[in-house]
């Protein structure tokens, strides 16, 4: 017999969790919605922003030990920015152009700016295993019998405000609707006017902001490599998939969803069990509803 | 937003030379040529796969002419990208309406008046609207896939004045509504040309075309068979044989 | 001089019947390979061709499903690794490998028929993100499941590969020009036959494929099939050589992009495109191995750059500017020297 109070930790921590996955998948959510374009580099991207992260709380970089240590949220000035130029960048000079070449261009350069990360990664921080550390990253909340980590509470929140800030971009200002419509009617936003390839750049743009607010996040949960970009790419797949398009809320729910599967997962399994938990139900909700939980 | 009626005297407002177009290596338009006098209403007939929306994509911007020339108000626009076209004051009321499904009708509209220009008159913009299209008003918080069809083609007419155009192009507004709500339709289109915006719409049905507009075009297989005002197409003896009754 | 070139032209050209063009070529081809060790080829080249044939028959088989079939599929590593582990388990129990390694190749294209039908219906990326999940899952499995039950090797918790003494480097090398001259007759076979016509049907619109009766289904699942079991043939070969396999490498998604890189560089729909793409990438893979880390760093800026500037990919380039102005000038040239040449040495 299960003790059902001993379930508290995992249903806590699993919706906890949620909010991490959903912060990985709102960009690639957002990016698909509008340009209908899977990035599979989005796992490879989030973790660059947390190692960019590890670089300015630690100095480390190839050989080099610089004087640098900025606390990883306090970082998000300096990385979300970037993160948006790059994007703004990626999108504007080789994602558009790869839109117009054939339909399986995008994602073949996604795959090789996948590589390009992993590898950039690779050499300026080694395989070694890293993880962001600040004073904090170990404080624990204890409510009754739960013990909850303080940097899962952030994420959580973080997911919270970014939903938040999103939707309301989205449905608000110009851009976002400009946006919103593209993504609702290709044809219909160039007769108003709507300059769609600069549309993409400031969606992608955007995107990328957020996979930077997920990154660090991610750092200060777990541990990564250069080569987890795959892992997230496939749990924000799911988020995508599980949440539906379209909807920021959704990928909220898929989010916690997924972050349950994980918990439970790990509970009543063991580590490997949880992972092929997690990518069992990406293929069967794929294989029996592709348009999402909540999807349109 | 009154608007004084252009004088003719600079020639047309959109001319249309001897273009061809192509969809990838399919050949839809023909040397085809057309003009639209300011404050015209003309019309292009034809039937399905005439060319017809192909055409109004030209001029539109979202395809370009391989060879030929399209001019609006004395500029050369063959080459011009969509947006900067609707900037010039050229906008498009699709096929099949075009709404935003998931918007509000109020959204919809404000969509309209995306560009610069008009975004600066978008509040008279939208007291002309709410006085074309009453109806849009009362259901301005509705989401748009929930309007009737014939409301929504009034939210896709309201959402082009939004754009403050000089020259408004419609693409077969009456497909799929009943013989009332296009009547009405077509009294807001006599409306608006009211204000001065010149009119280009597409159509298949003959005599409501002839009906409507001063001039007309009539489209075949991607060429231009004839031409002429609405009184002397309706005498054609073509134009009577092969089109009436259908 | 001429009639050399021309008579050069001919035998280009010359069929087996039911092969299609460049068959003869390529026995010839095969032939000479086969040899090669016997007459005294340095031993690096062994290494050398063995990647080759490897990279060749991947780029082959992606090009088939990517190229041919409108499907993108992202699960090489899935069939490879799976083929790889069925040869391994089996050397513990007895199966002689030569077999073991055309199981593997039936257990991967079971494999395939099997994870085909769920995913069949998604459309463009979601059934490419659904083949990349595959071998992410098979990964986790090998990670649990423990047939063999002797002590694990290594951190990785892999098997060594019992027997695979036995075979030198000579016999492996082999099976490899084995494996990708098989590939090769697959994709000339498939593009000269109906399969191939209809596959290029849908590669080209699903819908009007369809609609012309073409039987969408049975095709990609035909191909799809195919794919997997000389990947999975080639997957056995492999691990026959390395001698050791483990979950975390067995699964790696490294194959997956060398084949796409082949298959793009070389030109996705063009026959004879991923045989260029493969020297190519053989030749940057031993190049750029004294610089650990640069080889996949150069591979995916290489994708990106050829995907965007040379999008039909090297043969395809070049068969555009067959038809040009320059070809034919360069053409008249070459004559002209060569008559010159004639002229003086009194051939």
């Amino acid at each position: 017999m299960i003790d059902i109070s001993s379930l508290a930790g995992p249903l806590v921590n699993g919706i906890l969790w949620g909010g991490l996955f959903a912060l990985i998948g709102m960009g690639m959510s957002l990016v698909f919605g509008v340009m209908n374009l899977i990035n599979v580099a989005h796992g490879d991207l989030v973790i660059l922003a947390t190692y960019f992260a590890f670089f300015l709380s630690t100095g480390l970089v190839l050989r080099y030990s610089l004087p640098l240590d900025l606390d990883p949220i306090l970082s998000l000035v300096i990385i979300v920015p970037v993160m948006f130029g790059l994007g703004f960048a990626i999108q504007k000079f080789l994602l558009n152009r790869a839109l117009t070449v054939s339909a399986e261009a995008p994602l073949i350069i996604a795959f090789g700016i996948s590589l390009i990360i992993q590898n950039i990664a690779l050499k300026l921080w080694s395989p070694m295993s890293r993880s962001l550390m600040p004073p904090y990253a170990l404080d624990v909340f204890v409510i009754g019998p739960l013990r909850i980590r303080l940097v899962y509470l952030i994420a959580f929140v973080a997911a919270l405000i970014m939903v938040f800030l999103l939707r309301e971009f989205l449905r608000r200002t110009y851009l976002g609707r400009a946006i919103s419509a593209t993504a609702q009617n290709k044809k219909a936003s160039h007769l108003m006017g709507i300059n769609t390839g600069r549309v993409y750049s400031f969606a992608f743009a955007i995107a990328m902001a957020v996979a930077a607010v997920a990154g660090v996040c991610l750092g200060l949960i777990f541990s990564f490599t250069p080569d987890k970009g795959i892992q997230f790419l496939i749990i924000a797949f799911g988020v995508v998939i599980i949440g539906g398009l379209g909807s920021m809320v959704g990928t909220l729910l898929g989010g916690i969803i997924m972050g349950l599967v994980m918990t439970f997962g790990g509970f009543f399994l063991n580590l490997h069990w949880q992972m092929l938990l997690v990518y069992l139900v990406v293929i069967v909700v794929l294989a029996v509803r592709p348009q999402g939980i909540f999807g349109r | 937003m009154e608007k004084c009626a252009q004088e003719i005297s600079q020639g047309p407002l959109l001319k249309v030379s001897s273009i061809d177009v192509f969809h990838g290596t399919f050949q839809a338009l023909w040397d085809v040529s057309l003009e639209v006098k300011a404050g015209e209403i003309v019309g292009l007939i034809g039937a399905n796969n005439s060319g017809k929306s192909t055409l109004l994509d030209a001029i539109s911007g979202l395809l370009h002419p391989a060879r030929g020339k399209i001019e609006f108000e004395g500029q050369d626009i063959s080459a011009v990208e969509s947006f900067r076209i609707v900037e010039l004051g050229i906008t498009q009321v699709p096929e099949g309406r075009g709404i935003f499904p998931d918007m509000t009708v109020l959204d919809n509209l404000i969509l309209g008046s995306y560009t610069r220009r008009a975004r600066s008159r978008r509040r008279e913009n939208l007291e002309n609207v709410y006085q074309h299209f009453p109806i849009l008003e009362t259901r301005k918080k509705q989401t748009a896939k929930t309007l009737s069809g014939g409301e929504q083609q009034m939210l896709v007419l309201g959402r082009g004045l939004m754009a403050d155009p000089k020259l408004m192009l419609l693409d077969e507004m009456s497909l799929g509504l009943a013989p009332i709500v296009i009547t009405s339709l077509y009294k807001a289109l006599q409306e608006i040309r009211q204000r001065g915006i010149t009119i280009l719409f597409v159509e298949q049905n003959v005599r409501r075309s002839l009906q409507e507009a001063d001039r007309a075009y009539i489209l075949e297989v991607g060429r231009v068979t004839l031409s002429g005002t609405a009184g002397e197409l309706r005498e054609e003896e073509q134009v009577k044989k092969a089109y009436f009754g259908v | 001089m001429k009639s050399i070139i021309s008579g050069l032209e001919r035998f280009m050209k010359l069929t087996i019947p039911g092969l299609g063009r460049w068959s003869i070529p390529l026995v010839v081809a095969i032939v000479v390979l086969a040899v090669l060790p016997q007459v005294g080829m340095p031993r690096a080249w062994i290494t050398y061709l063995f990647q080759f044939f490897m990279i060749l028959t991947v780029a082959n088989m992606w090009s088939l499903h990517a190229g041919r079939s409108g499907m993108i599929t992202l699960c090489l590593a899935a069939f490879i690794g799976l083929a790889g582990y069925t040869m391994t388990i089996g050397s513990y129990f007895g199966i002689p490998i030569p077999l073991g390694i055309v199981l593997g190749a039936i257990v991967a294209a079971v494999f395939a028929f099997l994870v085909f039908f769920p995913v069949y219906r998604l459309k463009g990326v979601y059934f490419a993100i659904a083949t990349l999940v595959l071998p992410q899952i098979l990964q986790y499995v090998f990670l649990i499941w423990d047939p063999v039950g002797i002590p694990r090797i290594g951190g990785g918790a892999g098997y060594a590969v019992r027997g695979a003494m036995l075979f030198s480097r000579v016999d492996v090398y082999w099976m490899a020009l084995a494996v990708a001259a098989l590939s090769m007759i697959v994709i000339l076979v498939v593009s000269n036959s109906k399969l191939g016509l209809g596959l290029g049907a849908i590669r080209d619109n699903d819908n009007a494929a369809a609609s012309s009766g073409v039987d969408v289904f049975r095709l990609k699942l035909y191909s799809f099939i195919i794919g997997a079991f000389i990947v999975g043939l080639a997957g056995g070969v492999l691990y026959l050589r390395s001698k050791y396999i483990q979950p975390i490498g067995a699964f790696n998604i490294t194959w997956q992009m060398t084949a796409i890189l082949a298959a793009v560089i070389g030109g996705l729909r063009i026959q004879g495109g991923p045989i260029v793409g493969a020297i190519i990438v053989t030749i940057l893979y031993f190049w750029l191995q004294g610089y650990p880390g640069y080889s996949m760093l150069a591979q995916g800026m290489i994708l990106v750059v050829i995907m965007l500037a040379i999008p039909q990919g090297i043969v395809g380039a070049i068969g555009r500017i067959r038809g040009t102005r320059v070809h034919r000038a360069t053409l008249q040239l070459a004559t002209g020297i060569a008559g010159r040449i004639k002229g003086k040495g009194n051939m």
